[in-house]
């Protein structure tokens, strides 16, 4: 039986495609490296797909792999609209050509956006959370900690304490007091909200908007949720 | 093999090397054999608070870099036979401890004791993280008031991912809280967090609550742990703390203030 060891599945990769405005190796080269020296955390070992679009065929791509390479990316493979004999030859290097799937989610958009037309507030919401999966972590958060989790919802069961900071790029839901600093939408997301079961925080921001404890006070010690309403935070009692 | 046991705080000054002290003598009076080990290296304290500080030859870091037996280190208690003392060395600095070294040193003791109590250094750096490292479980040490339960929270936030048992994917320190300094007077008067409150930011366990007292200054002064002092409110708290160690459910006392009546107030009590 071939399939009792090994099976074989699909699924979706947030990937980092990197564009490239200019075909001077030197030049990506060294915004490469200044990009990295940023945050070498957070780009080390990143897995990156390259866009070669904008190129000619002529193109060296083992340099531009080496390129990536030198900056502690994880080279992934090329992507871009070329031509058919420009992925062949990328193919016949021995390189990965990948096809982005924007051009189906695109249009999946399109048809849920026609099946739920009744409430168009809460459709746009659908379709800016659309991709969000949740990363749950069960137990407190302490003080000096620091919870992110990228391009997902955040769940929290357990309090966040004083001093400790939750980050998600969607949104962020603590069962338990938030106590510490909450940033939801971290990444630009209008729609981002923020719900506890007893607010106490630092901070909250949403896609940068901020308000410190001090603009709680109506609100302390409640279980509540703070969202963006005309790029104003606003708070309300949850039930 | 021995439980291990870190009394450690994150602030400093709230009574880790007290408790520590107490701890220890309290749980060899009841039979046990017990090792107090002071990681609070450069700063020798928990000799002091024993009462064996001329007794001193040689220390930890002689024991770690091979210059003396853990035998020769060793300090052996006047008062409970089955009590040992490994003391911290004041000339040297905390870097003088590694995790290899360390661990074979708690390895040797765990051979021959049935309680290792580490006495943490304050602080977040190496010391402290040297001291919690090995724990199976924690005596986390905190003054009601906010910033040593700050302080607290971000121990157990170490306890929970810097520790041996964290790392390897173990079963979990054990925590435990106690609360030392407790003025229930203040409390009452707003001027002090309550039991309630800690609790309430920090969620782990309550193992104890000792009450602010003369008893403790007096006793440290001596070099007589305050558990001695059983005529002592903080004496008897301690007391509570060990059964409740041992697995005993006690009832906390010394929480609310006590009513002075009307003798007492006319003579003064």
């Amino acid at each position: 039986m071939a399939d009792a060891n090994i099976e074989f599945k699909g699924s979706s990769f947030t990937l980092s495609i990197l564009h490239l405005k200019t075909s001077n190796l030197t030049n990506i080269g060294a915004d490469l490296q200044a990009k990295v020296a940023q945050a070498p955390d957070f780009f080390h070992l990143l897995p990156v797909v390259v866009n070669v679009a904008q190129f000619a065929d002529s193109v060296d791509y083992q340099a531009l792999k080496t390129l990536v390479e030198a900056a502690n990316f994880t080279f992934v493979g090329f992507t871009g609209t070329v031509s058919k004999a420009q992925r062949q030859r990328i193919r016949d290097l021995g390189f990965s050509f990948v096809n982005t799937a924007k051009q189906t989610s695109a249009e999946q958009v399109a048809a849920q956006q026609t099946n739920v037309s009744t409430n168009p507030e809460a459709n746009a919401a659908a379709v800016a959370n659309l991709g969000f999966s949740d990363k749950v972590h069960q137990g407190q958060i302490r003080s000096g900690q620091q919870v992110y989790a990228k391009a997902q919802n955040l769940v929290i069961i357990g309090s966040v304490s004083a001093g400790a900071e939750v980050i998600a790029d969607g949104n962020i839901h603590v069962y338990g007091s938030l106590r510490g600093r909450a940033i939801a939408g971290a990444r630009g997301h209008d729609k981002a909200q923020v719900y506890c079961q007893k607010l106490e925080a630092e901070l909250v921001s949403i896609n940068g908007h901020y308000w410190l404890s001090e603009s709680m006070t109506e609100l302390w010690g409640e279980a509540a949720y703070l969202q963006l309403t005309d790029s104003e935070l606003t708070a309300a009692k949850l039930s | 093999m021995a439980r291990i046991i870190v009394v450690t705080s994150g602030k400093g000054g709230v009574g880790k090397t007290t408790s520590s002290a107490a701890i220890g003598l309290g749980l060899a009076l009841k039979g046990h054999k017990v090792v107090l080990i002071d990681f609070d290296i450069g700063l020798r304290n928990l000799d002091l608070i024993m009462g064996c500080e001329r007794r001193v030859v040689y220390d930890f870091v002689n024991v770690i870099n091979g210059e003396a037996s853990l035998n020769q280190a060793l300090i052996k208690d006047k008062r409970v036979s089955s009590l040992s003392i490994l003391p911290a060395s004041q000339t040297r600095d905390k870097d003088a401890l590694t995790k290899e070294s360390v661990g074979k040193v708690l390895d040797e003791l765990s051979q021959s004791y049935d309680y290792i109590i580490c006495d943490s250094p304050a602080g977040i750096e190496a010391g402290a993280m040297m001291a919690l490292y090995f724990a199976d479980e924690a005596i986390v040490t905190t003054n009601p008031e906010v910033s040593s339960v700050r302080d607290s929270d971000r121990i157990l936030g170490m306890l929970a991912s810097r520790s041996r048992r964290a790392e390897q994917g173990l079963e979990p320190i054990k925590e435990h809280l106690l609360l030392t300094r407790y003025s229930p007077k203040r409390v009452a008067e707003g001027e002090m967090l309550s039991v309630e409150d800690v609790e309430d930011i920090l969620s782990i366990p309550l193992l104890g609550v000792i009450p602010e007292s003369q008893a403790v200054l007096k006793a440290s002064n001596a070099g007589e742990p305050v558990i001695l002092d059983t005529e002592s409110d903080a004496g008897q708290a301690y007391q509570d703390v060990i059964e409740r160690l041992l697995g005993e459910t006690v009832d906390f006392r010394f929480l609310v203030a006590e009513k002075k009546g009307i003798f007492s107030r006319m003579f003064g009590g």
